[in-house]
C-alpha cells in the first residue's frame, strides 16, 4: 500500500493506492495533525511539504548568522580564518577563539557555516560546528559540505536557507513519525528521500509540489509529452513533461542561484481561492464562501455559473455578470500562458480542473484531458515516486580519499575507470537500499558527468583525481506500476 | 561590460605524454577554483566557447610548409625538439588554441566583452614563423594580433610576461613597428635569447623591448618595470589593443623557473594594466595563457587573480595559502632589484633615440 500526502496552500491532499486509488482532501485549517490522523500506519508513506517550507522561505527575513571559511581567493562576508585546498588538504587552520568571539557576540536564530572546498574535506566546517554547537542546538546549525557540489557562493546561499528551515523540518519529522516512523519526504526533483538524508540539505524539500504534480499527472494519464496544468486553491502551475519526465532547473532565491534543482514550472498566482473584489485578485483572503469563507472567489464564481462546489448557496452574493467576468479573466490569463508552450495535449489536475480545463484547452486551441483522481494528482504523485539521489564524488588516489556529497567514504584502489564507477555505484545503491528502495528502482544508475586527470610530480604520475556526478533518477517506483 | 573567459573542456585534451609538464592537470585546479568561486555565475563574467582557427588564420603568421608539417605529423605523431613532441591529432588542439585567441579578440572588438582571458592550451610564444619549440606549435598571440590588424586595428602592444623569453613572437614581429613587443623574462634562461640589446631591425627598430631579469625577482621588480618602462611605453605608443602572453611561470612555486612573483603581485600587475588600457585603448586587453607549471600552489591563484582584476573584482584576498610562505622566503633575492635597475638604465640608453619618455626623463 502506498500513501502520498501533499500539503498545499489551501488543502492537504491524501492518496492511498493499493488495488485501487482513493483520494481525500483535508482543509489545512483543520491542521496537519488532523490530516495525519486519517491515514493508516501501514505501508509506505511519502510526504510533500513544500508549502509550509515555502512560507518560511518567502516570509519575513530570519536572523541567520553566516560564518564563511573562504581561504585565499575572492572576498566573502563573514569570513574567518582557515582554508582547504582543491585537493581537500587543510592548508590553514581555523582559530577557535575567533569563532567563540563571533558566537558570543550575537544572538541569531540559526547559524550557517560554509567553507570553500568543504565538499572535498569537511573537517574545518565540522570544527566550527563543534564550537557553535556549544551555544546552539543541532537544528539551528547548517553546514555546507553535504550539498556536495562546487560553487561556494551558491553553497553559502543554500546553507543560509538550510539554517532557516532546518528547525521546521525537524518538527515536521517528529509530527509525521508519530504516524509512520519510516516515512519519506518528496524532494524538489520528485524523488524520495529519508528524513535523515533530508536534514543534511533541507532545501531539497523546497518546491516539491510541481514535482509531485508532474509524477501524478504522468502516472494517471500515461501521457509522455504534454503540458500539465495544476489548478490549486492559491496558484495555477504549468509543468511541461517530455518523455514522461519534467524539466529541471536551478532554483534562484532572492536573486541568487542556489544549488537546489527543481522541476521547472510556470506559476500563475491565481487559483480557486483567488478572491473577487472589483475583479479577480492574485491572492487569497481566506476560504471560498462555499467553504465557509467571507469573500467571494473564483470557486464561488463557478458556482454562480452553475457548478456545485461545496455549499453553492453561499456563493450567490456574486451577481452573474461579475462571476462571468472573473472566470473569463482567469481563462484569458491562463490560456495565454498555456499557448506559450504550444502543447499537443493539456492534462488538467487539481480540484478545479474538471470545471475549467475544457474552456482553457479551447482557448489555447489544444486538446484537454482530465484523468480520474486528477483532483489529488499531487498526492498520487507523492505516493508513487521512487527513492532518488544525486551524488558528487571526488576521488584522489594519492590521498586515498573518496568524498561523496562532502562526506568521507571508504576509499578503494580501483584498477581503472570501469572498476571505480562500479564501486561508487554500489556505494550509492547501498545508501538507497538502507532507505528501503527496492532493487528494481536502483538497478539503473546514471553517470551524469565524469572527468579524470593525472597528477604529475617530477615527471612521474603520482596520483589520479576523478570527479563524477552519479544519480538514481527520480521517477515512478517500479512497485507502483 | 564584462570580462570574457574563453574556455572549452577540449582545452584539456592536449597531452604530449602522460608525465609532460605541459599537461591537462595545469588547468584542472584552476577550473576547480573558478567553479568553486562561482566565477561563471557572476554578471561581470561571460564564458565564450572557442572556435578553431582556419588555415588562413594560421597563414597570417606561419609558413605554408610549417603548417603542412604539423598537419602531416599529426597523423603519424612526431617530434620537433626534446621538449616538444607532436602527439597524434595535435593539429586540432593547436588550431583550437589559436582559434580561442581569435574568439577572444573578436568578442573584445565586437564589444561583447570589455577584455578577455583565453585559457588555451597548448601555449604558443616560442613558435616562430616556420618552427615550433618549447611546448609551442602555433603562435596563438601572434595569429591573434595579425587577425586584429586584419580587422582594422593599426598598432598592437604585446606584453609577454612569461618567465621564458617569447622568442617566437619576437622573431615574427622583429622588423614590424606596428606591433610593439615587450617581454619580461628570466635571464639567462631557456631559450637563451632575450638580451636587452635586441631592440628590433629596420622599421621595427625600437619596437622590440626585452626586459631580462635575474632569478629571485619579486613583486617589487615587476612593479618597478611596470612604472619605469611598461606603462610609459604603452602611454607613448598608444596601441589600439593590448595583447598579453600571460605565462604564469613567474610564480615563486613554479618548478621550472626561478622567479618570485606572488598571486597578489600578478593580480596587481593586471589591475594596473587594466587601468592603463581604460585610458588609452577602451580597455581592450586580450590575455592568452602561455606557460605556468605550478599546478597546485600557483596557477589556481594566479589565474583567479588575473580574472578578478580584469573583471574589476576585489583582489585584496588574492594570495596563496600560508603553507607556501616558506618557499617564497627562500626564492626571493634582494640582489635582483639593483641588477634590474642597472639593466634598465643601459636599456634606456639604447632606446632613447626611439622613445620620447626616456629622453624627457634624461633632461630632468
Amino acid at each position: 500500500m502506498f500513501t502520498g500526502i501533499d500539503i498545499g496552500g489551501t488543502n492537504t491532499d491524501i492518496a492511498v493506492i493499493d488495488s485501487q486509488i482513493n483520494t481525500y482532501k483535508v482543509p489545512n485549517s483543520d491542521g496537519l495533525e488532523n490530516a495525519l490522523s486519517k491515514i493508516s500506519t501501514f505501508g509506505r508513506l511519502a510526504v510533500s511539504t513544500s508549502q509550509p517550507l515555502n512560507e518560511i522561505i518567502t516570509g519575513h527575513t530570519a536572523d541567520i548568522r553566516t560564518i564563511t571559511i573562504p581561504g585565499p581567493g575572492l572576498v566573502y562576508p563573514g569570513a574567518v580564518k582557515g582554508a582547504v585546498s582543491h585537493r581537500g588538504d587543510i592548508v590553514e587552520p581555523i582559530d577557535p577563539n575567533e569563532i567563540q568571539k563571533i558566537i558570543k557576540g550575537q544572538h541569531a536564530r540559526a547559524i550557517a557555516i560554509a567553507g570553500k572546498f568543504s565538499v572535498r574535506n569537511d573537517t574545518l566546517e565540522k570544527q566550527v560546528y563543534d564550537i557553535v554547537s556549544q551555544y546552539y542546538s543541532d537544528e539551528q546549525i547548517a553546514i555546507s559540505s553535504p550539498i556536495g557540489a562546487l560553487d561556494f557562493p551558491a553553497r553559502i546561499h543554500t546553507t543560509k536557507f538550510n539554517a532557516r528551515i532546518k528547525g521546521k523540518v525537524v518538527s515536521l519529522i517528529r509530527q509525521i513519525q508519530r504516524v509512520n516512523p519510516d516515512f519519506y519526504f518528496v524532494t524538489s526533483t520528485g524523488g524520495l528521500t529519508s528524513p535523515s538524508r533530508a536534514l543534511l540539505n533541507p532545501m531539497v524539500l523546497f518546491h516539491s509540489s510541481p514535482a509531485t504534480v508532474a509524477n501524478g499527472a504522468y502516472y494517471l494519464s500515461r501521457n509522455e509529452n504534454c503540458l500539465v496544468i495544476d489548478i490549486g486553491g492559491t496558484t495555477t502551475e504549468l509543468v511541461p513533461l517530455k518523455d514522461g519526465k519534467p524539466v529541471y532547473e536551478s532554483v534562484v532565491l532572492d536573486g541568487s542561484k542556489t544549488l537546489i534543482r527543481a522541476v521547472s514550472a510556470t506559476s500563475i498566482p491565481y487559483g480557486g481561492d483567488s478572491c473577487i473584489r472589483s475583479e479577480l485578485c492574485p491572492f487569497r483572503a481566506g476560504n471560498s464562501r462555499s467553504f465557509g469563507g467571507g469573500e467571494p472567489t473564483l470557486t464561488d464564481a463557478l458556482n454562480v455559473m452553475g457548478a456545485r462546489i461545496g455549499d453553492a448557496g453561499r456563493s450567490a452574493v456574486l451577481d452573474h455578470a461579475d462571476a462571468q467576468r472573473a472566470v473569463h479573466q482567469y481563462l484569458e490569463l491562463v490560456s495565454s500562458a498555456v499557448k506559450e508552450y504550444h502543447p499537443h495535449i493539456l492534462v488538467g489536475t487539481g480540484y478545479l480542473a474538471h470545471y475549467l480545463l475544457s474552456d482553457i484547452a479551447e482557448r489555447a486551441q489544444t486538446t484537454g484531458i482530465v484523468p480520474e483522481h486528477a483532483a489529488s494528482a499531487n498526492a498520487v504523485g507523492a505516493a508513487v515516486s521512487k527513492v532518488s539521489l544525486e551524488v558528487h564524488i571526488h576521488v584522489d588516489t594519492e590521498r586515498k580519499r573518496l568524498t561523496l556529497n562532502g562526506l568521507s567514504y571508504p576509499y578503494k584502489d580501483a584498477r581503472d575507470e570501469e572498476h571505480l564507477i562500479a564501486y561508487v555505484k554500489e556505494l550509492i545503491r547501498d545508501i538507497a537500499r538502507k532507505e528501503g528502495a527496492p532493487e528494481e528502482d536502483i538497478a539503473d544508475i546514471q553517470v551524469l558527468s565524469y572527468s579524470s586527470y593525472d597528477v604529475v610530480r617530477g615527471w612521474r604520475v603520482t596520483a589520479t583525481i576523478t570527479d563524477m556526478i552519479l544519480a538514481i533518477a527520480p521517477g515512478i517506483s517500479v512497485e507502483a506500476l | 561590460m564584462t570580462c570574457g573567459i574563453v574556455y572549452a573542456p577540449s582545452y584539456l585534451n592536449h597531452e604530449q605524454s602522460p608525465s609532460h609538464p605541459e599537461r591537462r592537470e595545469r588547468l584542472s585546479y584552476t577550473l576547480d577554483q573558478l567553479v568553486e568561486e562561482g566565477i561563471f555565475d557572476l554578471p561581470q563574467i561571460t564564458l565564450l566557447t572557442p572556435k578553431p582557427a582556419t588555415r588562413d588564420d594560421v597563414l597570417l603568421v606561419h609558413t605554408p610548409e610549417y603548417l603542412q608539417f604539423l598537419e602531416k605529423t599529426s597523423i603519424t605523431g612526431g617530434i620537433i625538439d626534446a621538449d616538444t613532441y607532436v602527439p597524434k591529432d595535435l593539429i586540432h588542439d593547436a588550431l583550437l588554441a589559436a582559434g580561442g585567441a581569435i574568439t577572444g579578440a573578436d568578442a573584445v572588438l565586437n564589444q561583447v566583452v570589455k577584455n578577455c582571458f583565453v585559457l588555451a592550451r597548448p601555449p604558443g610564444h616560442h613558435a616562430g614563423r616556420s618552427q615550433g619549440a618549447g611546448f609551442c606549435y602555433l603562435n596563438n598571440v601572434a595569429i591573434m594580433v595579425r587577425h586584429l590588424q586584419r580587422r582594422g586595428l593599426r598598432r598592437i602592444m604585446i606584453l609577454d610576461w612569461d618567465a621564458h623569453h617569447g622568442n617566437g613572437t619576437e622573431e615574427i614581429f622583429y622588423d614590424d613597428p606596428s606591433v610593439l613587443f615587450c617581454s619580461v623574462h628570466q635571464y639567462p634562461f631557456y631559450p637563451g635569447s632575450g638580451r636587452f640589446e635586441d631592440i628590433g631591425v629596420g622599421d621595427g627598430k625600437g619596437y622590440n623591448i626585452n626586459l631580462p631579469i635575474p632569478a629571485g625577482s619579486s613583486d617589487k621588480v615587476y612593479q618597478y618595470l611596470l612604472e619605469e618602462i611598461i606603462l610609459p611605453l604603452a602611454d607613448e605608443y598608444m596601441p589600439d589593443a593590448i595583447a598579453i602572453s600571460a605565462g604564469q611561470d613567474n610564480h615563486f612555486t613554479d618548478p621550472l623557473t626561478g622567479l618570485a612573483l606572488t598571486a597578489h603581485g600578478y593580480a596587481g600587475l593586471m589591475q594596473e594594466i587594466c587601468i592603463l588600457a581604460d585610458s588609452i585603448c577602451y580597455g581592450r586587453i586580450i590575455a592568452v595563457l602561455e606557460g605556468g607549471y605550478s599546478v597546485e600552489g600557483g596557477l589556481p591563484y594566479t589565474n583567479l587573480g588575473l580574472i578578478a582584476a580584469m573583471a574589476g573584482l576585489d583582489i585584496s584576498n588574492i594570495r596563496e595559502p600560508e603553507i607556501y610562505q616558506d618557499i617564497l622566503e627562500k626564492v626571493i633575492s634582494e640582489d635582483a632589484l639593483p641588477q634590474v635597475i642597472k639593466m634598465v638604465s643601459e636599456l634606456k640608453k639604447k632606446l632613447s633615440d626611439h622613445w620620447y619618455f626616456i629622453r624627457r626623463y634624461d633632461f630632468r
